[in-house]
């Protein structure tokens, strides 16, 4: 698993690549909480999700905007995103730490995840995503 | 210069019909040649795009900010006609009524003395950056007051005077707000956030007008040579983040219902008339009304602080004006000789109405409405005044600040924060930031000049310049 930023002048645009669409989901889930607040340390708070969609990438931006949710109301910073795909529906069990104002303030706000030049890629090595994130 | 772009004015360039396929209207925008080096082909494409969509009218326009952006470009403005034309939160942004405030003080440089305790205790005061909660707790009814009332709501509540709402775009309040079409989610996003700034690039200013370029403008909005002002950007954090992520989620099955082809789903969109279009705009306005409550608030937190610092009178402090970014309004505009009642989308551009609209307040009936244009950190920011020019040409509308032009990484990357800090320090501006990293991102190097952007806008009449001022503390979200 792995992500590089690609060019953008406003907002954070990136590429993650993973050998499992569950990987993809988490490893951008996990690339989320590092711009937010630059660091996530291992914790034991948990929280799930549950979800279902119409298509990979709906399911993909519903699970990213509830993470945003949660860790936002919850004031939760995840360090685990652990997720199971079944054709359209998805759960996922986040393990993460209370946000504490000394240690998570390093990062940008994310306010949204874009639809725009959102792609997921099934390549002979895994899967591709771009995605773009309102910061 | 990007291929298949005509320029058809010293500031002035088309983008033709046919640059992407099913453009409804050309594309226009207003730039220099200075400008022009940094123009990406991204915003060009997304101006094409928008060109795109059902009932615009005239173009597809972008101001002299213009920049990459999702949906909409930066510095974008569309009119859609509102009986054939769309609504899409692509042409607002997350961020709904993400706007700048200015705060007038009757205290001149020289008074301004304790200049580090004034800002640290600011940077105490109003809540900022990631994850930073609110100090004043909201109960359901008044987040509910909030959203319907906007700036009216805080003024209510004790959080300012009554004349502070006149001067503010709408009055601080869309009347078409509807806390109902806003979800749980979004309210409980909302709740603890009130009175908070945000983090990125939000953030209060201490600054001091420098130059007036225009003396009777600049009396009218209550400006002097010397004067300590404030400058509060920020918007409708959670609230309206989350109003935008609902919302758009309609839209997206909404453009397969009403058949509308779209070239980029961030533009989801639905007609303006419809169920879902208008479920989205009352939404919307309840969030910018959250947006106007949330930046009185910090103005009244801003008082507050200047009166116990320096002994003057809470009501000595006047409100100059406060313009929303992003954000879709219903307005009437004169196109090709006919009124029209049209829904305009300005996404990262500042509306700009014209000496005698009627719904600006009777003190600015001979200027125009006052236009505040920020500039990145460190730098200077500008006052400006609408014009009847840009009633004509730009459905009321110029630009909203400066625009990048390094992205966040490669300003990290290549500047240093602290060394940013150091070099305002000597300047005599003093920074409070969550941590040295943001300060680079938000470096004035990462953007263009702001001067050179309302040097555009004035050159072209969209709006003329009043004053400039520049800063003497920052506090960065």
């Amino acid at each position: 698993m792995s992500y590089i930023e690609l060019p953008h002048t406003a907002d954070i645009r990136i590429r993650v690549t993973s050998e499992t669409l569950e990987g993809l989901f988490s490893e951008t889930a996990a690339v989320m909480m590092t711009i937010m607040y630059g660091r996530a340390d291992p914790g034991t708070v948990r929280r799930s999700i549950s979800i279902e969609s119409d298509s990979t990438e709906n399911l993909l931006m519903d699970f990213l905007s509830e993470v945003l949710f949660i860790s936002e109301v919850d004031a939760l910073v995840f360090s685990s995103v652990v997720v199971l795909l079944s054709g359209m529906r998805l759960t996922a069990t986040l393990l993460g730490e209370p946000f504490d104002p000394g240690k998570h303030r390093g990062g940008t706000e994310i306010k949204g995840v874009s639809y725009s030049g959102l792609r997921i890629l099934k390549e002979d090595t895994g899967y591709v995503l771009d995605i773009l994130f309102d910061v | 210069m990007i291929s298949g772009i005509l320029r058809v004015g010293e500031y002035e360039w088309e983008v033709p019909v046919g640059f992407v396929p099913g453009m409804r209207v050309p594309g226009h925008y207003f730039l220099s040649d200075a400008l022009e080096k940094t123009l990406e082909a991204g915003a060009v494409q997304q101006l094409a795009n928008v060109a795109t969509l059902p009932g615009i009218l005239r173009y597809s326009l972008a101001m002299p900010d213009i920049h990459w952006g999702y949906g909409f470009p930066i510095g974008g403005v569309a009119a859609f006609e509102r009986e054939t034309g769309v609504v899409s939160p692509g042409g607002v942004g997350f961020d709904i009524n993400c706007g700048v405030r200015l705060l007038g003080t009757p205290l001149s440089v020289s008074d301004l003395t304790r200049r580090r305790e004034l800002v640290e205790t600011l940077y105490k005061s109003v809540p900022t950056g990631v994850g930073a909660k609110g100090n004043i707790r909201i109960s359901g009814k008044e987040l509910d007051g909030m959203m319907t009332k906007g700036a009216g709501w805080a003024v209510s509540s004790g959080y300012g005077m009554p004349e502070d709402m006149e001067r503010c775009e709408e009055h601080g309040n869309m009347v078409q707000a509807d806390a109902g079409a806003v979800s749980m989610k979004a309210k409980q996003r909302g709740t603890p956030q009130g009175g908070t700034l945000g983090a990125g690039n939000h953030f209060l200013e201490i600054q001091a007008v420098k130059e007036i370029y225009d003396p009777g403008a600049a009396g009218v909005f209550g400006l002097k040579p010397g004067q300590v002002v404030v400058m509060i950007h920020c918007g409708s954090r959670g609230l309206g983040h989350q109003t935008c992520t609902d919302h758009l989620k309609i839209l997206e099955s909404a453009v397969k219902k009403y058949h509308i082809p779209v070239p980029d789903r961030q533009l989801a969109c639905a007609p303006v008339e419809s169920p879902e279009g208008k479920a989205y705009f009352s939404a919307m306005a309840a969030a910018a009304n959250y947006a106007w409550a949330n930046r009185q608030m910090i103005m009244h937190t801003v008082r507050k602080v200047f009166e116990k610092m320096y002994g003057i009178e809470y009501e000595s402090m006047h409100h100059i004006y406060d313009v929303a970014h992003n954000v879709a309004k219903m307005e009437e505009h004169i196109v090709d000789g006919r009124k029209v009642s049209a829904c305009v989308h300005r996404k990262g551009a500042t509306r700009a109405f014209g000496p005698g609209h009627p719904d600006l307040a009777a003190r600015f009936a001979a200027t125009g409405q006052p236009v505040i244009i920020p500039g990145s950190m460190g730098t200077s920011s500008y006052l400006l005044r609408g014009t009847a020019t840009a009633m004509e040409r730009t459905f009321g509308s110029t630009c909203h600040g400066a625009g990048r032009v390094l992205s966040r990484s490669a300003a990290k990357k290549n500047i240093s924060g602290t060394g940013v800090k150091n070099n305002l320090a000597r300047e005599g501006i003093i920074v409070c930031a969550p941590n040295d990293a943001s300060i680079a991102e938000e470096a004035p190097d990462a953007y263009k000049p702001s001067s050179e952007v309302v040097r555009v806008v004035d050159a072209v009449g969209l709006s003329r310049l009043v004053a400039r001022f520049e800063p003497l503390g920052v506090i960065k979200g």
